[in-house]
């Protein structure tokens, strides 16, 4: 995850899937946030990349949201939910004190 | 004596050197008579069985009986004439021809061996002499299988040892099964070429009789395992009334019918694989129950469930006390299945701590974890069969819900490593080829199956085409097409430089593999219409001989890689996708781990828990249990202690001993687990003793501290 830690940010990375209903809406918060500087992933789930990382948190639905601290820890997750970007801010920047 | 040879046509005047007293000869033929020399059967056989035309044909008879004739050959064999014919092929370069008119079978040295010495390629097969025949048998038909069944690509492959074609030898079977009882509830036993007739069951004795005796002939038309859905659920309406002790009784024959070496597959027991629910599956909840004679009760499954538990229960009874020597029994494998609605159903701690008691003394249990809405129907030892809605709407009439798999294809993962000399493109390009090699088998495979059902009732497979109820036994469109794998820990740590275990970056890399493979057979299943799942191959063999052949084929890369001990040539690969099997890891860890490959294994994953001479007690298994069950993936899990059991005093001692721990005596037995199943420790092959050596043991296992579950390693 090199480069993508700053101090008291989190990071985020959002699973999707083609077919996905309710994917394209997380995907646009994704980039949403990315333009406010968030370090932000994309998985898709159609692609080994994807599949591969989905695998490793056990994400079994879509549209799934995970927030990690700069130690790769998790922080919270949405599986298969849809947040709304208000909460995934909070806990974006939950780091600042 | 009338001249044995006689000089057809056009050859006369040729041949004045050779006498006709030397061609007195008689040919020995393979049907165990004798005939006189004739070298027109020779021509009579090529335009038979191949497609030479018929003046080539004449000519190399006249050919082979001019060699014989100058040979002064005293004595003479059918075998022998036919080789010397497909010499005289080869040198016309008429290979198809020479494959076509070749004779499968054994040197008269190897018989001899077999005969003597046991065959260590599967654990269950005792030695004696349906076991020979087995062997014999299965040779001629892996042969044919490699010349006529699949295509010379495909064959080499196999040999080459970048994919291994399971059950080669069983070429005329599909590999493994899953049916419903309500199948013979309904429609009695009443098979093809069976020599009697039975009509449905009325009671349970009864019941139990067709089962075992359907579960045989089913066993001799599948390569693997025969597995039954929800039993205790569907003895129940037979079980009514039924007394404590009777219930009992019920279920020691049960046990002790397959237990017993039967004599299918050379000797072994029936490989059974009983499923049991706790609960009533949602599935079945409305379902009008079938009982006594066959007949609809009038009720539906929901109402019979205290028969079910009972039922259930007694049967765990019998595991807990194991055989007559206290040992666990090898077959059948009770498979109970853990779902959210297990834990909403009254009693269920109670089951656990039963089951989980039978886990620890004797290590029987198999804990299937049914997670979220999907139903699954475990019927092998990890094959597994996610219900969709057509299967649902089958639930209906349980009778239909047969499944099978026709083929498992399993991938040398290592070799792809080492083929891809560290290039992340060349690795997933080559594990493309390796599947495409694997799809082609199958696709000739399933070709082959198709000819032999389509001959019906009257064909080899009557059985399997056998039609009661609107379609035939075998239903080919719920088939599946299994694709395996052999040392993904291997792969990993050849590409990346560690093993699964050590890194994360290792680790998922491994996950990148399977989910590269998923992806890809997803789109082959797409493009074909057929089933192609992932399976974690049992590998009982296949990891040993994957990792021989690349010792001889990839060293000095290979000799580093390989586990076990080379100088004893005990080697192996790390089964499917495991993590290795000495790795000290805390058990909950590992099952937490190897549990995030499972989703991407479709037929089905297990993960073994070695206990060795440990016994945990039955609270902290069940604790571990549910820890399973609510924090991880994994798909099955299986506690796996050793016994050492004793041929002097016949008695069975807890861990693995080189000596019998009551009367001391050397002539014993170690008993664990091999991959799937229970077996005798001295009946297995190099690779297997190897890994078993390495098996780290989770000895100091759980501990309950004032209610906190601890984890030790």
């Amino acid at each position: 995850m090199d480069g993508l830690e700053e101090e008291g940010m989190g990071s985020l990375k959002i699973f999707t899937k083609a077919k996905c209903p309710k994917c394209p809406g997380v995907k646009e918060m994704g980039i949403e946030l990315k333009k406010e500087g968030v370090p932000v992933l994309h998985y898709d789930l159609d692609t080994i990349e994807g599949l591969a990382e989905a695998s490793f948190y056990s994400i079994l639905s879509t549209p799934s949201l995970i927030i990690e601290d700069e130690e790769e820890r998790e922080v919270i997750s949405w599986r298969g939910v849809v947040p709304t970007l208000q909460e995934v801010k909070q806990y974006l920047f939950r780091g600042l004190s | 004596m009338s001249s044995v040879i006689e000089m057809k046509g056009d050859r006369l005047g040729t041949r004045e050197e050779f006498e006709t007293t030397d061609m007195a000869l008689f040919v020995r033929t393979s049907d165990e008579s004798m005939h006189n020399w004739d070298r027109q059967r020779i021509v009579d056989a090529l335009l038979r069985e191949t497609y030479v035309d018929l003046d080539t044909a004449k000519e190399v008879a006249r050919e082979v009986e001019e060699l014989i004739a100058t040979s002064k050959i005293k004595m003479i064999t059918a075998p022998l004439i036919r080789e010397l014919v497909d010499t005289k092929l080869v040198e016309r370069g008429l290979e198809q021809a020479r494959k076509m008119h070749t004779r499968l079978g054994m040197p008269l040295f190897d018989v001899d061996q077999l005969i003597l010495h046991p065959n260590k390629e599967n654990a269950n097969v005792p030695h004696g002499p349906e076991a020979t025949n087995l062997t014999l048998a299965e040779r001629i038909k892996k042969e044919y299988a490699l010349l006529s069944v699949f295509s010379q690509e495909v064959a080499d492959a196999h040999m080459r040892g970048d994919i291994h074609l399971h059950d080669l030898g069983f070429i005329d079977r599909p590999y493994c099964s899953g049916q419903s009882l309500e199948y013979i509830k309904r429609f009695g036993l009443s098979l093809p070429n069976s020599i009697a007739m039975a009509k449905p069951a009325k009671h349970p004795e009864v019941l139990l009789a067709h089962m075992v005796k359907f579960a045989a002939a089913l066993q001799s038309h599948f390569a693997g395992a025969i597995g039954w859905d929800s039993v205790n659920l569907f003895f129940a309406p037979y079980l009514v009334g039924m007394s404590g002790r009777e219930l009992e009784q019920l279920a020691q024959m049960m046990i002790f019918e397959f237990s017993q070496q039967a004599v299918a597959r050379g000797g072994q027991a029936i490989f059974t694989d009983l499923n049991l629910y706790w609960e009533i599956p949602k599935h079945f909840e409305d379902v009008p129950a079938i009982g006594p004679g066959g007949e609809m009760t009038g009720k539906t499954y929901s109402e019979y469930i205290k028969e079910a538990q009972r039922f259930a229960w007694a049967l765990f009874d019998v595991y807990l006390e194991g055989d007559g020597s206290g040992r666990p029994f090898f077959f059948p494998k009770p498979m109970v299945h853990i779902t959210e609605k297990f834990f909403k159903t009254p009693g269920h701690m109670d089951f656990l701590h039963h089951i989980c008691d039978v886990a620890s003394e004797k290590g029987n249990t198999y804990f299937v974890f049914d997670r979220g809405e999907t139903a699954k129907i475990s019927e092998c030892c990890r094959l597994s069969f996610k219900l969709d809605q057509t299967d649902l709407e089958d639930a209906k009439q349980p009778w239909k819900m047969r499944y099978c798999a026709l083929q498992n294809v399993t991938l040398n993962l290592p070799r792809v490593a080492y083929h891809a000399k560290g290039d992340d493109t060349l690795l997933f390009s080559k594990l493309t080829e390796f599947i495409e090699s694997a799809v082609k088998a199958h696709l000739e495979k399933k070709f082959f199956i198709e000819k032999l059902l389509s001959l019906g009732e009257k064909g080899p497979l009557a059985l399997l085409a056998m039609d009661r109820d609107g379609s035939p036994y075998l239903r080919m469109h719920r088939a599946s097409f299994l694709i395996g794998m052999v040392g993904l820990n291997e792969l990993v740590q050849i590409h990346t430089g560690q093993e699964m275990h050590q890194s994360k970056q290792a680790f998922k890399f491994g996950l990148k593999v399977i989910a590269h493979m998923k992806l890809l057979i997803d789109r082959f299943s797409e493009r074909y219409g057929m089933r192609f799942v992932l399976e974690q191959t049992p590998a009982e063999s296949t990891a040993y001989r994957f990792a021989k052949l690349d010792l001889k084929y990839h060293s000095p890369k290979s000799g580093h890689v390989v586990k076990g001990d080379i100088s004893r040539g005990e080697v192996y690969y790390t089964n499917s996708t495991y993590l290795n099997n000495s790795a000290v890891l805390n058990p909950i860890e590992r099952v937490r781990q190897e549990g995030l490959f499972h989703p991407l294994i479709e037929a089905g994953a297990l993960t073994h828990i070695w206990l060795g001479e440990a016994k945990p007690s039955k609270s902290s298994l069940a604790n571990f249990v549910i820890k399973t069950f609510q924090k991880t993936q994994n798909d099955q899990i299986a506690f796996s202690p050793e016994f050492t059991t004793c041929n002097l005093c016949h008695r069975t001692s807890r861990g693995l001993r080189s000596t019998c721990a009551y009367c001391g005596s050397e002539d014993v037995d170690g008993i664990t687990r091999i991959t799937g199943y229970f077996t005798k420790v001295s009946n297995w092959n190099k690779g297997k003793i190897g890994e078993l050596r390495n098996r780290y043991r989770n000895q100091a296992f759980l501990e309950e501290n004032e209610g906190k579950v601890l984890l030790n390693s």
